[in-house]
């Protein structure tokens, strides 16, 4: 342990409750209230990680969640490790274990440190340059980049936390609860808003709460005095929610927003077991106030980047707020007032600041005054030229600036310490706001982006929408939020405001040095270890738009989002090319703000939840007897039922031979069904399928093929004509909501003078197929009461009935090419009447049969599945089915599409049957068809669609699309495989019993 | 994500609808009299417009009716909500 | 007599909040456009069906929830036997609506399933995994909307202080029923 840097006791900080945790082995001690950062500090640990590139030691940076450097790993090696997080922002708790990344083998001696002297050669796009050529080597480099790629570790066991969504609708959001987030959420609420206050710190107040200065007063108390009071006032209020720990990783569109709860991260581990750790809030608010605040500047100068140099701010954060000093020898350097307020903040506390060095010449305020009345030396007009130290900053080296502020002149003065704080003035935090689709606007005077226009309702307040002094923010925030929100009065008005702060500011991009730019390492991105020099590099060579200029140096593209030094590389470009700021644009701020863990976006989308699943009424049967199950959409579909430990092909084959020589039964409750009614039903059916209906008898069905306006077969089934004006269609499993969808879509936008109503009926029913030569036995037991005959019953026909007491459909119809009947019921007696179907089947050896067996038996038929036999370049007169296309009927969909130029070419793509020369030998789906081998390039001429073994034929059967294919039968043809080539001829598609002997049988 | 206020249910989030094309394309009365490009013009030629676009969207998840929106491309505003059958506004 | 199979066999109880499934109801699916066909459902009934967005109707023994400007479900209000489906009421609307030509009226008993949610979690379950602002929606007493759940289509019937129908289609009931227990173990 080094000596304890806690200087005095803060409220915020409960020294009574002493917390242990390890950083990189060492067992340290902090207190509740504590982040990583802040307990470490206190430790005197100010080296905590190596940068990304040169493997530069670095410290702690920042207090919040722009941090750079200090990022950590927490837990490593165990499920709950995350990688990056930083260590300004976690708030340690008992056992917690953080370790630095990107260092090897410690952070103390990291062999990577060697890039630093090799940096002359590795310049901005190093790698861009130097593993290009020669090609062929890439998989070489590769495997040495990706070695030495990202930072962190990612966790390779499963996550044992729970994670959840949640939507909020709510009038008005502020993001944000610093002094303006406070007035505006408490003025919201007043007013009868339904009002979500969210900040990402856990506590509210924002920087203002740790204020303890006489120069900053509100109606003469001391600023944080009255914002208090002003925080318990508004716990109190009712139609106000608050959320701390929660940070907002996205503002969308039509105010739309992401942010993230963090419930759990802050507990001991064995208080988190069951309990969500974090909850992605899916925020729509009416409208939205940003008060996100401004994130403090850095200044750019040579080895700016050592452990030990801070910001200004932050160094006044830890010692007001959680009682720790940065250093003991303290060196401030500025371009503003703000590093003033902590040089009399230190001193007050008795930690010693050796000097303050200001670029501004000639400059004095009430701050300034109090400071050199402290006996604290002020160099006015000075630059900061170097810093020396390898792990802890030892020394700075100044010299006074010219009037342009170009150059350096003068001698060096050295100064001794061990902490270097430096403001280069505030940028507003906009974000948020600009992910959102608005517009910044320049502000020459201070050099900062600024909200302009936005698209949704919403208003920047604050320190955020440039107004960074106490008297700008309390008098400007009443007004805007009177406006926004639409109200008369405001509390908030006419408050006595007491700030002494002076808002001159000189800025400078980039300080000058006495070395040649080339010599030195002013850092813009610390995370990415870009420099300045990188940037003027890339402009050199010819980068001018700021978003390639980005990418070539990587400024900005760490997890911080460079949100410390994106304004410097602007100003640098700028100023290299001789642009204006406000001309050069910025780059796209990107969501997240700050990095969310996948588990947050994923939430309970995982295991069983990740995908929807449908069940069938008949589900718990096929599982009770073994089925496998296949996913068909969202269904999950009886695939086959292996018995006595069958493989896959010898249930199917069992199956599909049972069906053929006795009786199948098939669960087909996943078909589509539409409910179709109205007098003009009839005609709707003309002019949605290619064929024919208005003929159709009551009580009769008809398959029909469903086109695309573009002539290409969309979908297929069977449609029954239950009564004049009703119908009910069928569709395929999977196209169920789209054919609906489409129906839906021409009935209300083209023809919407028809009397026709749609209604899904899909669930409402189970839907049971006997197959098989039995199967007309089987039926009779089931419905005793059914005359099956022919006659009176015939193939295409359909007839009303009751099993017990309840009233069911049968259709005689047949997708085997078998004498078939389809029972629908209504779905909660599905399992029963299948269960009877069985139990009267078992003396005909009934079989159920699942997807597979389907498959091949109307493979066997020669009957195409859309989506597998077709993709949507198929016609129906390619798919050898012009039967099915009316010739009389004026119009249907797709019809003119059929001859079109294309469509009426002779060497389109056309379904065929394949048979093997060897008929054991089953081809694969997919598989390329060829006619030439020993052409070059081998022409393909198209692929096999569908293949099986037939136990009927007892032969290997394929069907399969092929250039021309309709004029080659009896062809032969080659498909070539990886380690041989097969043999096939072309044939009919229909392999089995073409007369339709079957059906009837 | 958009809001989208479907002229019948009322303002709703986009994930309940499904955006469907380009508005106001008709299909011809007559497919069988138009010349091949004729028929190309209506099955495949959409605009791609940055600015106001007319779109027809269906609220899939709600009380299922298509319905017009007048959409600014450039930042996903919606200017106009209105039923099918009706024309388009001038903007 | 055929075994009658739901899907949802527990009620499960919660702090805050009990769901179980009901069962059997009667479901149908009406569509119409003309006035004849809002007055012969009227007529038929004794129950004005709600012309307004979002609202639904009752009378002692149905309830009338609107889905569209020509669509409404009507549910009964009370439990049928699981042993006959032949309803009054369809054969009734059968006669005197798809018969006169009036509009479409279809049986719709299975294809929802009906979940009853009692407690005052009801919109802190729901608001976990569905879209819809209930903000007004729970202050109004017999409110209708058709929304997604869990990425689920769902009818949710506002009935009183603390209780909700909400309806799904059955082939997704087990898997929305399963998630909405895992998020009701958390609230």
């Amino acid at each position: 342990m080094t000596n304890n840097l806690r200087v005095k006791s803060s409220k915020f900080i409960d020294e009574t409750y002493k917390i242990s945790f390890k950083f990189n082995g060492t067992t340290y001690y902090g207190y509740k209230g504590d982040t990583l950062a802040s307990a470490l500090l206190a430790s005197g640990i100010h080296l905590v990680g190596r940068s990304f590139k040169y493997h530069r030691p670095r410290g702690i940076m920042t207090a919040g969640s722009e941090e750079p450097n200090a990022i950590v790993q927490l837990h490593i090696n165990t499920s709950r490790t995350e990688p990056n997080v930083r260590a300004t922002e976690i708030e340690i708790y008992e056992g917690l274990e953080a370790s630095s990344q990107n260092c090897w083998p410690s952070v103390n001696f990291d062999i990577g440190g060697i890039n630093n002297f090799l940096s002359p050669i590795l310049p901005a796009g190093f790698y861009y340059k130097t593993f290009m050529w020669p090609a062929s080597f890439w998989e070489k480099y590769e495997y040495f980049i990706r070695k030495s790629a990202g930072l962190g570790r990612s966790p390779i066991e499963p996550d044992p936390d729970i994670y959840e969504h949640r939507y909020i609708h709510c009038d008005v959001l502020v993001i944000g609860a610093g002094i303006s987030g406070i007035i505006a959420a408490k003025t919201a609420a007043k007013n009868g808003f339904k009002t979500l206050l969210i900040d990402e710190k856990s506590y509210l107040g924002g920087s203002t709460i740790y204020q303890n200065s006489e120069h900053f007063k509100i109606n003469n108390q001391i600023s944080s005095s009255w914002l208090e009071k002003e925080i318990n006032e508004i716990k109190k209020i009712k139609n106000l929610e608050i959320k701390t720990r929660t940070s907002v990783a996205a503002f969308h569109g039509y105010n739309f927003l992401l942010a993230r709860e963090n419930l759990t991260d802050h507990l001991p581990l064995n208080q988190r077991n069951n309990k969500i750790r974090q909850r992605l809030l899916k925020i729509r608010s009416k409208k939205v106030i940003n008060a996100t605040g401004s994130l403090e500047r850095p200044l750019i100068f040579d080895n700016n980047d050592r452990p030990g140099i801070l910001l200004s701010s932050a160094i006044d954060k830890y010692s007001n707020f959680y009682g720790v000093a940065c250093g003991e020898k303290n060196v401030l350097f500025t371009n503003n007032d703000s590093a003033y307020e902590t040089a009399i903040n230190l001193n007050q506390k008795g930690i010693k600041v050796e000097a303050v060095i200001d670029n501004r010449e000639e400059v004095d305020s009430k701050l300034i005054k109090e400071v050199e009345n402290n006996n604290i030396r002020v160099y006015k007009g000075y630059t900061v030229v170097n810093t020396s130290g390898y792990k802890r900053i030892k020394k700075v080296s100044i010299m006074k600036l010219s009037l342009d502020g170009q150059k350096i002149i003068g001698s060096k003065i050295y100064i001794n310490c061990d902490c270097l704080g430096i403001s280069g003035g505030w940028t507003p935090a906009v974000h948020l706001f600009t992910q959102s689709g608005g517009k910044l606007k320049f502000r020459e005077e201070d050099q900062v982006f600024i909200p302009n226009k936005s698209f949704s309702d919403q208003i920047s307040i604050g320190s955020c929408n440039g107004d960074f002094t106490l008297d700008e923010i309390l008098s400007s925030v009443p007004k805007i939020l009177k406006e926004f929100l639409n109200i008369k009065k405001s509390d908030f008005e006419n408050l006595e405001v007491h700030s002494s702060f002076n808002k001159s500011k000189r800025n400078i991009w980039l300080l000058p040095s006495d070395k040649v730019i080339g010599k030195t390492k002013p850092f813009v991105d610390y995370q990415n270890d870009a420099t300045a020099k990188d940037i003027k590099l890339a402009l050199r060579e010819g980068f001018r738009s700021i978003e390639h200029v980005k990418r070539y140096t990587t400024t900005g593209m760490g997890t911080d989002q460079g949100k410390l030094g994106n304004m410097h590389a602007l100003g640098i470009i700028s100023e290299t090319a001789g642009s204006k700021m406000g001309e050069l644009g910025t780059t796209t701020f990107r969501p997240p703000y700050t990095p969310l863990t996948f588990g947050t976006i994923v939430g309970r989308n995982v295991g069983k939840y990740f995908d929807i699943f449908r069940k069938t009424p008949i589900h718990d049967w096929h599982v009770e007897n073994n089925a496998e199950f296949e996913n068909v959409g969202q269904w999950k579909r009886a695939w086959y039922y292996p018995k006595n430990q069958e493989n896959m092909h010898d249930a199917v084959q069992r199956e599909s031979k049972a069906a053929r020589d006795g009786a199948g039964i098939l669960d087909a409750s996943t078909l589509g069904k539409i409910d179709i009614q109205g007098t003009d039903a009839s005609e709707f059916l003309n002019r949605v399928y290619t064929n024919a209906w208005s003929k159709l008898a009551i009580g009769k069905c008809r398959y029909g093929l469903m086109l695309n306006e573009d002539g290409m077969v969309y979908d297929d089934g069977v449609t029954t004509r239950l009564d004049e004006n009703h119908y009910i269609m069928t569709t395929t499993t999977g196209g169920a909501a789209t054919v609906l969808g489409k129906l839906e879509d021409y009935l209300q936008t083209e023809w919407p003078e028809l009397d026709v109503y749609l209604t899904s009926v899909t669930d409402h029913y189970a839907t049971i197929s006997v197959c098989g030569p039995d199967s007309k036995k089987i039926i009779s037991k089931v419905i005793p009461d059914l005359d099956l005959s022919n006659k009176s019953f015939p193939h295409m026909s359909f007839k009303n009935s009751k099993i017990d007491k309840i009233k069911c459909r049968v259709m005689r119809i047949s997708f085997t090419g078998e004498h078939s009947y389809e029972i629908n019921i209504q779905a909660n007696y599905g399992k029963s009447v299948w269960q009877r179907c069985m139990e009267m089947g078992k003396e005909f050896n009934i079989t159920p049969y699942g997807t597979e067996t389907m498959h091949l038996l109307r493979a066997e038929k020669g009957f195409i599945i859309v989506g597998q036999d077709t993709d949507a370049t198929m016609t129906p007169i390619d798919l050898q089915m012009d039967w099915i296309v009316s010739k009389k009927k004026y119009d249907f969909i797709g019809k003119r599409s059929l001859y079109r130029s294309d469509t009426i070419k002779e060497n389109r793509k056309q379904l065929i049957g394949l048979l093997t020369e060897n008929p054991d030998e089953v081809l694969e789906e997919g598989a390329q068809i060829v006619a030439d081998i020993n052409k070059s390039p081998v022409e393909m001429l198209g692929h096999v669609t569908s293949s099986y073994y037939s136990p009927n034929l007892k032969k290997s059967i394929a069907l399969g699309v092929v250039r021309g294919g309709k004029s080659m039968i009896g062809q032969k043809l080659i498909i070539p495989m990886e380690n041989k080539q097969i043999n096939v001829t072309v044939a009919d598609p229909v392999f089995l019993d073409k007369e339709n002997k079957r059906l009837n049988a | 994500m958009f809001l989208i206020d479907c002229p019948y249910c009322g303002e709703r989030e986009q994930s309940e609808f499904k955006a469907g094309g380009e508005a106001h394309i008709v299909r011809p009365k007559q497919p069988t009299e138009l010349s091949d490009d004729e028929w190309a013009e209506y099955l495949f030629m959409r605009k791609n417009i940055k600015g106001i676009q007319f779109e027809r969207w269906i609220h899939i998840h709600g009380c299922r009716k298509w319905f017009n929106v007048a959409r600014d491309t450039s930042n996903d505003v919606i200017k106009v909500v209105y039923k099918m059958g009706e024309k388009p506004p001038t903007i | 007599m055929l075994n009658y199979t739901n899907v949802i066999t527990e009620k499960k109880t919660y702090s805050g909040l009990q769901m179980d499934e009901i069962k059997p109801v009667m479901k149908l699916i009406i569509r119409g456009k003309k006035r004849e066909f809002l007055s012969a459902i009227g007529k038929s009934l004794n129950l004005l069906l709600p012309t307004s967005a979002n609202t639904s109707s009752k009378s002692e023994k149905l309830s009338a929830l609107w889905l569209s400007p020509d669509e409404w479900m009507i549910y009964s209000n009370e439990i049928s036997s699981p042993n006959n489906n032949h309803y009054e009421t369809e054969n009734l609307l059968n006669k005197n609506i798809c018969k006169t030509n009036l509009g479409a009226v279809t049986d719709v008993t299975d294809q929802f399933v009906l979940i009853n949610m009692r407690g005052d979690k009801i919109f802190d379950l729901l608001e976990t995994g569905s879209p819809f602002n209930f903000n007004n929606f729970r202050e109004k007493k017999g409110a209708v909307t058709q929304t997604i759940l869990a990425k689920i289509d769902v009818i949710i019937h506002n009935q009183n202080q603390n209780e909700v129908n909400l309806f799904v289609r059955r082939s997704f009931s087990q898997h929305l029923f399963s998630w909405m227990n895992d998020s009701a173990s958390r609230l």
